[in-house]
């Protein structure tokens, strides 16, 4: 009798684990959406830097500092989003996305690697080589559109 | 210029007539040619080719993509449904570049899309467009090829299906497809939208990419600039009025400035490094006239 509960048990917390699990896991159409909010700040902090890099904005090392430190946080958040579950879903992704996984991983991490020295040129005060680490950044920010993206 | 001065210069010359001839003679003719060649490049303004090459995105397509690739020296691969083309290296070497060219060698290549040694270039070299740049840019742009150090990076053979790879078959090709000739203004157009046209048609080479291909890789021209297929089989937008009114003039520039829109969306890499090269090197007056250009465009609805 005692183990059959204790069976009972288990099974109920494997089923309860089970479900909490598809609870955590969000709806295709609800994880388009997260990923895209994740790219659109990208964008929010990458904007202005990106003005500063050719000269068409006033050159503020605090203001590249932050939204460095930032970028350095976002790089991080989209990718989980493109689960494989969200294939279908009407997005502005490519299907190479999905197919080429570890190609789209690594331009992933190039983002990452790219932002990094940033983060470390914006704290070096040297304005030339901070202007680069922008530029440098949007390079793989193009990157990956390139390949991985139809804008429509 | 002669053929037997033509074929001298060529990168092969054991498989022309010129190998049959003396060596003595030989080393005069070069010589006569490197002179020839030498007094040419004195007529081209350096410092306006500099900008021209600017303006036609030269470096991009002839310098390998790795960080601290030389400029000019060639490398870049450039993927399309019929192959692989690489830039070559287009500085003064005289083996691995094009050092031995005349300056008539040169307005062959871009205005006829042929090589010294009488081969047919590959439209991968968008010299369909090149073929508009007016003979005074010609020159200058000359000039300033001539002013770049040279180097020894030896060029990369293209890595073509096996029936591309025939250049005489472009012929064929060029037949069909390719109009030579410099750039026609419009006579009902303003100066500053013939300005535009000009840098958008010849040296920009917008059209390489914003015009859709048929399946011989010839741009469609009732379509001119209205998006498509890209050369690497990429959607690329429509940059005629029908799509390009969502942007006004300020955002335009903004973005063939930047680099970025202003919520500071990233354009693919293609564009980008075309923002890169050439748009935000422009003159703002050469700007405002390409975007002039665009905006005269005729409407063509689709992407
Ligand atoms: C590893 C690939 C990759 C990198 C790196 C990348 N993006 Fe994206 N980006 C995408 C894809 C894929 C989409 C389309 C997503 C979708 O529609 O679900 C996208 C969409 C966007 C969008 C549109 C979002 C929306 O609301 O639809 C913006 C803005 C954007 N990216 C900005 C950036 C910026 C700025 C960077 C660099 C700081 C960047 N991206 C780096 C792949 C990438
Ligand atoms: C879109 C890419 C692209 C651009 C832009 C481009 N080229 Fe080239 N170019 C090529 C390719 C590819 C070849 C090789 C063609 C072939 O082998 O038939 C080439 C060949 C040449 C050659 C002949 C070299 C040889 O050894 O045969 C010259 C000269 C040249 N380009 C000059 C220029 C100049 C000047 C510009 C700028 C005004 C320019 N190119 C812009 C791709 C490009
Ligand atoms: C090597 C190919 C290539 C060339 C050459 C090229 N473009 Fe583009 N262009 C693209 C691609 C690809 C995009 C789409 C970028 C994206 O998806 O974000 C684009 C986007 C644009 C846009 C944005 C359109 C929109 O919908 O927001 C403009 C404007 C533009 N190009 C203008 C030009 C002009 C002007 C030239 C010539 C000086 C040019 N392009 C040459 C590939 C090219």
């Amino acid at each position: 009798m005692k183990v059959k509960n204790v069976l009972i048990a288990l099974t109920a917390v494997a089923f309860g684990a089970g479900a909490s699990l598809a609870l955590a896991q969000a709806k295709p159409e609800v994880l388009v959406k997260q990923r895209q909010a994740a790219m659109t700040l990208q964008g929010k902090y990458f904007g202005p830097l990106a003005a500063m890099a050719q000269g068409k904005a006033p050159f503020n090392a605090a203001v590249v500092a932050r939204n460095a430190g930032f970028l350095e946080a976002l790089s991080h958040m989209p990718w989980d989003g493109f689960d494989a579950s969200t294939k279908d879903a009407k997005s502005e992704a490519l299907p190479l996305v999905f197919s080429d996984t570890a190609k789209f991983k690594q331009a992933s991490e190039n983002l990452q690697a790219a932002v990094v020295k940033l983060v470390a040129a914006s704290k070096g005060g040297d304005e030339a080589a901070t202007k680069a680490a922008i530029g440098g950044v949007g390079k793989t920010c193009g990157g990956c559109h390139d390949d991985f993206r139809h804008k429509s | 210029m002669t053929v037997t001065t033509m074929t001298a210069t060529g990168r092969k010359p054991l498989a022309t007539p010129s190998a049959v001839l003396p060596c003595a003679l030989r080393a005069t003719l070069l010589a006569l040619l490197l002179a020839a060649a030498g007094a040419a490049a004195a007529q081209g303004n350096a410092k306006q080719g500099e900008y021209l090459a600017e303006a036609g995105g030269c470096v991009g397509c002839h310098t390998d993509s790795k960080e601290g690739a030389v400029p000019f020296a060639g490398g870049r691969a450039l993927k399309t449904p019929f192959g692989t083309f690489y830039g070559p290296n287009i500085t003064p070497d005289p083996q691995a570049g094009i050092g031995r060219w005349s300056e008539a060698d040169f307005v062959r290549a871009m205005r006829n899309g042929v090589r010294p040694d009488g081969a047919n270039l590959f439209p991968a070299f968008p010299y369909p467009s090149f073929t508009k740049i007016s003979d005074k840019d010609l020159s200058d742009l000359w000039a300033y090829l001539r002013t770049l150090p040279p180097s020894g990076r030896v060029s990369r053979e293209h890595d073509l299906g096996l029936f591309f790879r025939w250049r005489p078959l472009l012929t064929v090709w060029k037949w069909m497809f390719f109009k030579p000739g410099e750039f026609v203004p419009d006579a009902k157009a303003t100066a500053e939208v013939n300005r535009g046209a000009y840098l958008t048609q010849a040296l920009g080479h917008c059209g390489e990419c914003h015009t859709p291909r048929n399946f011989l890789g010839a741009p469609i021209q009732s379509r001119y600039l209205a998006g498509g297929k890209g050369p690497e089989g990429k959607t690329v937008p429509n940059l005629t009025p029908a799509h390009l009114k969502k942007l006004s003039d300020g955002e335009l520039q903004d973005f063939l400035t930047l680099g970025v829109t202003a919520d500071g969306d990233v354009p693919a890499e293609a564009m980008g490094e075309v923002i890169r090269n050439t748009t935000s090197k422009l003159l703002p007056a050469d700007l405002k006239a390409l975007i002039a250009y665009l905006r005269a465009l005729a409407p063509i609805a689709g992407d």
